[in-house]
């Protein structure tokens, strides 16, 4: 015991002592903190600043909605209408007012032009044409500039007074999604999928970039021979067990203080966001999270990074250089792509077959399954069977990878054939 | 307390195409220098793996100290350098020591207290520059080989074994090796070297074991393994290069068995019933102008030769032995 965790002590800090582990773990949080609030910064300025004045309105309405719809890009009657061309023409003259338009926004004198016909009253369709056509901002900006005109018009001609239109139908939703659980409602929907998501992400990085730690780990232990060295002094199974372990425990580390400096980072937002400028910091809020949910968050991401950590040791062990191991690592890298791959489908539709399924396999589950736990309610039976699943398999993982990696260890050249592996298996 | 460090009973172990080792027994008592000899292949590191329960026999018992090989806490009392050389390239040295001790079970102050001894001891500590504080691989290759001979002795083990200790050393740290296992022999400890240098086994050993191909070939202390082997060598130098006469008296088989040139002395061999005096006689009737000739005990290496030949050299497989 006291040699386990003198190879876990060794493991954990040559590991949290290199540059490179200090520079991800504190410039991680640092990383996505900026990813966080970058977008929401720019959107919050975006939606604000965004004004579409400066293209051309072709009206072949004859009912004057071409003027109704620059004055409310324009924001309204207070606004400045003056920016916004429009030209009134015959519906016959639509076609060369066009081929005019395309002109001046290939020169640049406009960013682009609408087209209103009496398609635009008649089935409310209308055409536009610029620079600016991919964004959706602007282009949904332009679009309720159109339907309030539209309905703005009809309002009047049902004998409505225009200023009152005016007040009328300047209406502005705001929709707050909120998420319906057996427990009730709670929480808000989109926040649970991005706390899923995130789950998800975390779960599989963590595997992904520690699996890949053991195995250089043991490869290096084996090409430089210390592993001789080792195994005359503790047993494989020891040396094994403390690796992953160790190794463990730093990826542990790294997202105590990732999701630590992520907590931070809410708690203290409303500064944050005041010293960029935002005057109302942008409600992001938390889903509950339950304490069910947590506790099988840790037991899936313990027996998920288990299991890819002993089979990654295996290939460790069955290899002696490192253009062999990646070749080797192939079949597990395969194994956990194949479970993120499948992650934003289950997000999309967490109750779908597709998504029970991939919760069923133990290779995905530990993935998926947090994932659509903070999405769904997961009836307990699928829960605790899924769980099973993962936990049988990591220990015949761990069984197998063990009986590898004693004989793995001290044999050098050629990687093992299917055959021999299994002969390896059987020796131990 | 037995008085054996090590007793072998019958140990054997196959690999998927070949046995290793066959039906090896040996014993070697407390307190020796004991070699173990054989060409490359022979089941040398086999069998040391086998003794650190590294690889475990497929039949046959193998006692260390008066205990199983596999008995808890064994392993403490045991040093073992292999062969292939290796240390954690970026490990601080002294980080990288205390963790090998450790290992062994000794408390991190103690071993502490003992690498700042060794590596005064062995030069890799001065007021100017002290190499426990530098990586692995700041380190020359010898410092290395250095460092990691202090690993395999930090927990002060009772039986060490060192697997080709002087392959790849440099005679600076050959000496220190060799002034080591002298000094530790003297404190009672029992060393196990393989080898397949016969002079430095020669030199060294008290006993040694020849194994050749997984099986034994002989084994006792190298005064009995000469005596036993009773023939009788002779070291011969000519003045100047031998005339046709004196080759033909060299090569009369009823007089010399075989003839070894080892450049300064021929080593001969006499045929059975051949007379060292009527060779003598022999060779001054032919003219030769005899700088030495003396009666000679075999060398390890010319019995190796004799009970190994050269098939079993070359029959090896290489790699480990």
């Amino acid at each position: 015991m006291a040699k386990l965790w003198t190879v876990i002590k060794r493991e954990f800090l040559e590991r949290v002592r290199t540059k490179w582990f200090i520079i991800v773990t504190i410039f991680g949080p640092v990383f996505f903190g900026v990813i966080m609030v970058l977008p929401a910064y720019l959107s919050v300025r975006g939606m604000k600043d965004i004004k579409v004045t400066d293209i051309r309105i072709i009206d072949a309405t004859g009912m004057g909605l071409g003027d109704r719809v620059a004055t409310r890009l324009a924001g309204g009657p207070m606004g400045d209408a003056s920016t916004t061309q429009v030209v009134v023409v015959a519906p016959t003259e639509v076609a060369a007012a066009e081929t005019t338009a395309t002109h001046d926004v290939m020169t640049k004198a406009r960013r682009g032009y609408l087209v209103l016909d009496s398609l635009t009253l008649h089935e409310q369709k209308a055409t536009y044409a610029g620079r600016n056509a991919s964004s959706l901002n602007e282009m949904q900006i332009i679009e309720n500039a159109v339907r309030s005109a539209l309905l703005g018009m009809r309002l009047e001609r049902e004998g409505l007074d225009p200023k009152r239109v005016e007040v009328l139908t300047r209406v502005k939703v705001e929709m707050s999604a909120q998420r319906i659980t057996d427990k009730g409602r709670g929480g808000s929907g989109i926040g649970s999928a991005i706390f899923g998501f995130l789950i998800a992400f975390l779960l599989y990085m963590m595997i992904v970039l520690y699996g890949q730690n053991i195995l250089r780990g043991v490869l290096e232990e084996k090409t430089t021979r210390v592993a001789e060295v080792i195994v005359s002094s503790v047993s494989p199974d020891v040396l094994l067990a403390g690796k992953v372990i160790g190794v463990g425990a730093v990826g542990l580390l790294q997202q105590v203080v990732w999701l630590g400096s992520a907590a931070a980072l809410y708690t203290f937002r409303e500064p944050i966001f005041l010293k960029l400028g935002m005057p109302a910091a942008p409600a992001i809020p938390l889903p509950e999270v339950p304490a069910l949910l947590i506790v099988a968050l840790v037991l899936y991401f313990i027996l998920g990074y288990g299991l890819y950590a002993a089979l990654f040791a295996a290939v460790g062990a069955m290899v002696s250089s490192q253009e062999d191991a990646n070749q080797a690592a192939q079949p597990v890298v395969m194994l956990l792509v194949f479970s993120i791959i499948f992650a934003q489908p289950v997000m999309l539709n967490p109750t779908s077959r597709l998504a029970e399924i991939v919760s069923w396999i133990p290779f995905s589950a530990p993935v998926i399954m947090p994932m659509r736990m903070s999405a769904i309610q997961i009836p307990w039976y699928e829960l605790a069977g899924s769980l099973t699943g993962v936990a049988l398999t990591c220990a015949l993982c761990v069984w197998l990878s063990a009986r590898i990696y004693r004989v793995g260890l001290l044999m050098y050249g050629k990687r093992p054939s299917m055959s021999e592996l299994l002969r390896w298996i059987r020796q131990s | 307390m037995s008085q054996l460090a090590l007793e072998i009973r019958g140990i054997t172990k196959r690999f998927a195409a070949h046995v290793a080792v066959r039906e090896l027994s040996l014993d070697v008592p407390r307190g020796a220098v004991y070699g173990l000899l054989g060409p490359n292949g022979a089941g040398k590191t086999t069998t040391i793996r086998m003794i650190l329960n590294v690889i475990a026999p497929d039949s046959g018992s193998i006692t260390v100290l008066g205990v199983p090989n596999t008995s808890p806490g064994l392993l403490d009392r045991l040093g073992y350098l292999p062969e292939e050389r290796g240390l954690y390239k970026k490990m601080q040295v002294r980080r990288l020591l205390r963790f090998l001790a450790e290992l062994k079970g000794v408390d991190g102050k103690t071993a502490d207290h003992r690498i700042t001894e060794w590596l005064e001891r062995l030069s890799l500590r001065s007021p100017e520059k002290d190499w426990g504080n530098a990586k692995v691989d700041e380190l020359s290759r010898g410092m290395q080989q250095k460092v990691q001979f202090i690993g395999t002795l930090l927990h002060d083990p009772d039986v060490i074994i060192l697997d080709e200790p002087f392959s790849g050393l440099d005679p600076i740290n050959a000496q220190a090796l060799k002034d080591t296992v002298v000094d530790l022999k003297h404190r009672g400890k029992t060393v196990i070297f393989s080898t397949h240098l016969m002079d430095n086994a020669e030199r060294l050993c008290d006993s040694v074991c020849i194994i050749a191909r997984g099986e034994k070939v002989l084994d006792g202390t190298v005064a009995g393994v000469k005596s036993e082997h009773n023939k009788q060598n002779i070291a011969l130098s000519l003045a100047g290069s031998p005339s046709d006469e004196v080759a033909a008296v060299l090569e009369d088989r009823a007089l010399v068995a075989r003839m070894d040139d080892n450049n300064r002395f021929f080593e001969l061999e006499l045929a059975p019933g051949g007379d060292a005096q009527l060779l003598l006689q022999r060779l001054v009737g032919a003219g030769a102008q005899v700088q030495r000739f003396e009666l000679i005990q075999p060398s390890l290496h010319q019995i190796f030769l004799d009970r190994v030949g050269a098939s079993g050299v070359e029959e090896g497989m290489s790699g480990h032995g």
